[in-house]
């Protein structure tokens, strides 16, 4: 396998070679990346467009998508969708012979898994992979851009200070000691209804011993579920919601610089933190410009314009807001990177589906 | 006129009906029956490993979850027409048949409700009356409780309720506006009490327009998926729309045939609605109002005691359900946080519109939910009374058929229809290129609010007493002449109103678009939905404040060019 990828890229490079003897070399190749990587260039920019599905939010993605525009003149078209929909739309159109996204982008790493497992992702030798660890890249398909480790968010004015959860334990305890005075007033996300959501209490419920616990607590104390960390943050700062536990730290620290009201906890006993991954897509419409995208991505300045709006970056050696110490020293050290591999797409697994839902659906009714 | 001469002519109008209907057979049943053969298959239609199979129904059918649903569907559906008819059907009666002070004004104050797709209700209650909400927060200060919760199924049957009052009210009332006011006067004149008047002598003649509007609103009942999604979910009250909505999530890979069967359950219980409907309105003859003698309706004066009991009324219902999810919204699109112990002065900002300007995506959303509600409603309403015409005075199978494809797809909830015209749109060579245009969402738009706008035309077009189609007969003119220049100018002021009523429906529109929309054809109201799951309720806030905003102003201007919504 990986001979005859290095030697298909070996043919490719020495092409190239020739080819560009003629061009103007390499103008606007970034450095350290091969020569050759003027002639993609070439050809992204002849495409003039590349197109994004993605499940970040725009407001994250859109400086991206701008800097992107600045450096290569190609426009962006940005889908926002779910996680869900990113996955449907790709299957869906890769079996129609139509497919829209050169890049599929998305938080999902389980769902990730799945388009890889259909042959419906392409693979692609970044030139940017060197500077990311094995855990972030499947087989030159799936590539993880960010590191996002969960939180627990409350609201300041309404939880006291004492019961402020420091640790996963403490949550647990929390939650069964004082259920009765949260009722209703702890949320979580939904398995059922979010992707993320799911991919998050897997991991917890394989990394840690009180999965069922917890589940069982929150169910007690009437726990409401939500399908985005938005509408956690947005219950939790109106009031109604007093703590809300495995929303995207990211976002969270950024909501506690906007509001006076939301607190930040990251457990430093356990805290996941998953990868959002990027994959070019097979028999794209815009082969070459969605590699370039996601070589942007993953580039040095494209971490750091994802890292300023809140989405850690991923890079080894990358130092500046919210880099591997920062996030450490927030997590406590102890905090466990879901690392995109094959195990990931055992989540799909139907009967593991079933009897986790079962279980779930009986704590979430205060039966457990 | 020559036995062959007239035989030409039926044959004429013949042609017509055949080839209207042979197009709407095959515009609604293409998705239907695309949904139908996904319910038999064991995965995704297009999957190679696809096999005829009923492990979907199976699984469905043996799921207590489907069945509680059900059950928490049909209460909420029955709930929503017993709060909604009888407050429609009373708002219809006081601004048209009645001197009410200040109806010019009313109407289009009353319709607000139905600018809001269900989602943006929801979330503007929320804000308001919802457990942080400034009104409950208020109640609380003021009289230490707050009797309400909105998290229930008895809050959200409310909320439905209400919402769902301008539906009835635009049918009730354009039924009225065309009845003569003799017989009111009669009653009036013989000592009748206005209240009285208006059930024992206006209500019964406009009964077929109830009756549709109760069953419409049943059926819109049975596909509410905002108001379920927003308030019901987190305390995990689901109905068939969440249901389907999650059952996605539940199995983790596209689960199309189980959603095809729950959407092919709805069709089952909704069908024999439609037959029931059909046999109520077979006499037909018996509701036509307008005969050959033209009368034109005076109004019933309500009296000073009248007015302020009519006023109290109104201005109640208006605070409800206008007042507090506007003023909800509103509050919400110009703060960044709101709730217990936050003061909103010190939370201020415009930083949510000034995003949604900066985003192409949000701003190009707003010029196209523009263009598909003014031009895509006003070619929508023609598509519909060509369909109106060839059913028109049909009493034979052909009729029939024609009924039921009309309310086949408002069995469906829209985010089926979205779905099942995605498919057809990805896989049909020759329409592929349409599917990335706004065309693509007008042809489901217009499939969607099909039930809508028809019986608001047919509704009409039942005025229109037979002798008037029968004298231009026996004068020698063809059914399409008679249709030109006899029907159609006298129910051009219905036309005008049901422009304005598919514009509204349009605008509203959120789930249509989950599946069809892409890049270049976004819409508010679907925009919302995407919003939601990624959970970026500023940016929510400020589209629906802006989409209220330029309804508002849309219909404003209507106004003022004289397109008033009744004659």
């Amino acid at each position: 396998m990986t001979t005859r990828r290095s030697f298909v890229v070996g043919a490719l490079g020495s092409a190239a070679f020739f080819g560009s003897s003629q061009s103007s070399f390499a103008q606007g190749v970034p450095a350290g990346y091969p020569a050759d990587y003027a002639d993609l260039i070439a050809r992204a920019k002849k495409e003039g467009r590349v197109a994004i599905y993605t499940s970040t939010d725009e407001a994250q993605g859109q400086p991206l998508v701008e800097a992107f525009k600045q450096a290569y003149g190609i426009a962006v078209d940005y889908n926002g969708l779910g996680t869900t929909d990113v996955y449907n739309r790709v299957i869906s159109e890769g079996a129609a012979g139509q497919v829209g996204a050169d890049v599929a982008w998305t938080s999902s790493m389980d769902l990730q898994m799945v388009l890889a497992g259909k042959g419906l992702l392409d693979t692609y030798l970044s030139p940017e992979a060197a500077h990311f660890p094995q855990t972030s890249i499947y087989k030159d398909m799936v590539f993880g851009t960010s590191v996002e480790p969960v939180a627990m968010i409350y609201n300041k004015n309404l939880l006291k200070a004492e019961w402020v959860p420091k640790t996963r334990a403490d949550l647990v305890k929390l939650l069964q000691e004082y259920g009765k005075d949260l009722k209703g007033k702890v949320a979580s996300f939904d398995p059922e209804k979010s992707g993320i959501g799911f991919l998050l209490a897997q991991t917890d419920l394989q990394n840690t011993s009180s999965f069922w616990d917890l589940a069982k607590a929150f169910g007690a104390a009437d726990g409401k579920v939500y399908g985005s960390s938005g509408a956690m943050r947005e219950k939790v700062v109106s009031g109604e919601q007093i703590v809300a536990f495995n929303v995207i730290g990211s976002y969270a620290l950024q909501w506690q610089k906007e509001s006076p009201v939301v607190g930040v906890s990251f457990a430093s006993d356990y805290t996941s933190a998953f990868q959002r991954v990027a994959s070019v897509t097979k028999n794209a419409p815009h082969p070459a410009a969605g590699r370039l995208f996601l070589d942007f991505m993953l580039s040095e300045k494209g971490q750091a314009i994802l890292a300023d709006k809140g989405v850690p970056p991923l890079r080894k050696g990358y130092k500046g807001a919210l880099d591997a110490e920062e996030i450490g020293k927030l997590t406590g050290g102890n905090m466990k990177v879901i690392p995109v591999d094959e195990k990931l797409a055992g989540n799909m697994n139907p009967k593991l589906r079933s009897e986790f839902f079962q279980i779930w659906r009986k704590a979430m009714r205060g039966e457990g | 006129m020559s036995a062959a001469g007239g035989l030409a002519r039926r044959s004429e109008g013949q042609g017509y009906r055949v080839a209207v209907i042979a197009a709407l057979v095959l515009v609604v049943m293409t998705p239907v029956g695309l949904i139908l053969y996904q319910s038999f298959l064991d995965a995704p239609f297009f999957d190679k490993t696809a096999r005829m199979s009923l492990e979907a129904y199976d699984y469905v059918l043996t799921d207590p979850d489907f069945w509680t649903a059900l059950g928490t569907t049909a209460l909420f559906a029955v709930g929503l027409v017993a709060v909604a008819v009888p407050l429609g059907a009373m708002l219809a009666f006081l601004l048209s048949r009645t001197d009410l002070v200040g109806k010019r004004w009313l109407e289009p104050v009353a319709l607000v409700p139905m600018f809001l797709s269900s989602i943006v209700l929801a979330f503007g209650y929320t804000v308001a009356v919802g457990p942080s909400g400034f009104v409950s927060l208020w109640m609380k200060e003021t009289f230490g409780i707050k009797p309400w919760s909105i998290y229930s199924l008895g809050g959200m049957i409310l909320i439905g309720g209400l919402s769902h009052v301008p539906n009835v009210y635009l049918y009730v009332s354009s039924a009225m506006r065309s009845l003569p006011s003799d017989l009111e006067e009669a009653a009036r004149a013989s000592g009748a009490s206005i209240w009285r008047v208006s059930l024992d002598v206006t209500l019964p003649m406009v009964l077929p327009s109830l009756i549709f509007a109760a069953a419409l609103n049943l059926l819109l009942g049975f596909e509410t998926f905002g108001i379920p999604l927003v308030l019901g979910d987190p305390s995990g009250i689901v109905v068939l729309t969440t249901y389907i909505y999650k059952v996605n999530g539940i199995f983790g890979t596209p689960t199309y045939h189980v959603m095809a069967v729950v959407a092919v359950a709805l069709i089952l219980i909704t069908l024999p609605l439609v037959y029931f409907q059909r046999l109520l309105l077979r006499n037909s003859r018996r509701y036509a109002a307008v005969g050959g003698k033209g009368a034109r309706a005076t109004p019933l004066r309500l009296g000073p005691s009248g007015q302020v009991i009519a006023w109290s009324l109104i201005a109640l219902w208006l605070v409800v359900s206008v007042a507090l999810p506007i003023g909800g919204i509103t509050v919400r699109a110009f703060v960044d946080a709101w709730g217990e112990g936050v003061r909103l002065r010190d939370h201020l900002t415009l930083a949510h519109f000034a995003h949604v300007f900066d985003t192409p995506s949000l701003f190009r959303g707003i010029i196209n939910t523009l263009l598909l509600a003014v031009i895509g409603g006003a070619f929508a309403v023609a598509i519909y009374l060509a369909v109106g015409l060839a059913g028109h005075r049909n009493k034979g199978p052909s009729g029939a058929l024609l009924d039921y494809m009309v309310l086949l797809p408002r069995a469906l909830p829209g985010i089926i229809i979205g779905l099942a015209f995605f498919w057809v749109f990805l896989f049909v060579p020759f329409l592929t290129p349409l599917r990335p245009t706004l065309v693509s969402l007008f042809v489901a738009y217009t499939v969607v609010g099909l039930s809508y706008g028809l019986r608001i035309i047919q509704a009409t077009l039942l005025q229109v007493a037979p002798e008037l189609e029968e004298s231009s007969r026996t004068t020698g003119a063809s059914p399409m002449r008679t249709w030109r220049d006899t029907v159609i100018p006298i129910i051009r002021p219905g036309l005008v109103g049901a422009w304005s009523l598919i514009m509204i429906v349009f605008l509203r529109e959120y789930a249509t678009g989950v599946y069809l929309m892409g890049v270049g054809t976004e819409v508010v109201g679907t925009l919302m939905v995407s919003l939601l799951t990624s959970g970026s309720m500023d940016q929510i806030a400020a589209l629906a404040f802006l989409s209220i905003l330029f309804t508002a102003l849309g219909l404003g201007f209507a106004l003022r060019l004289g397109a008033r919504i009744h004659d």
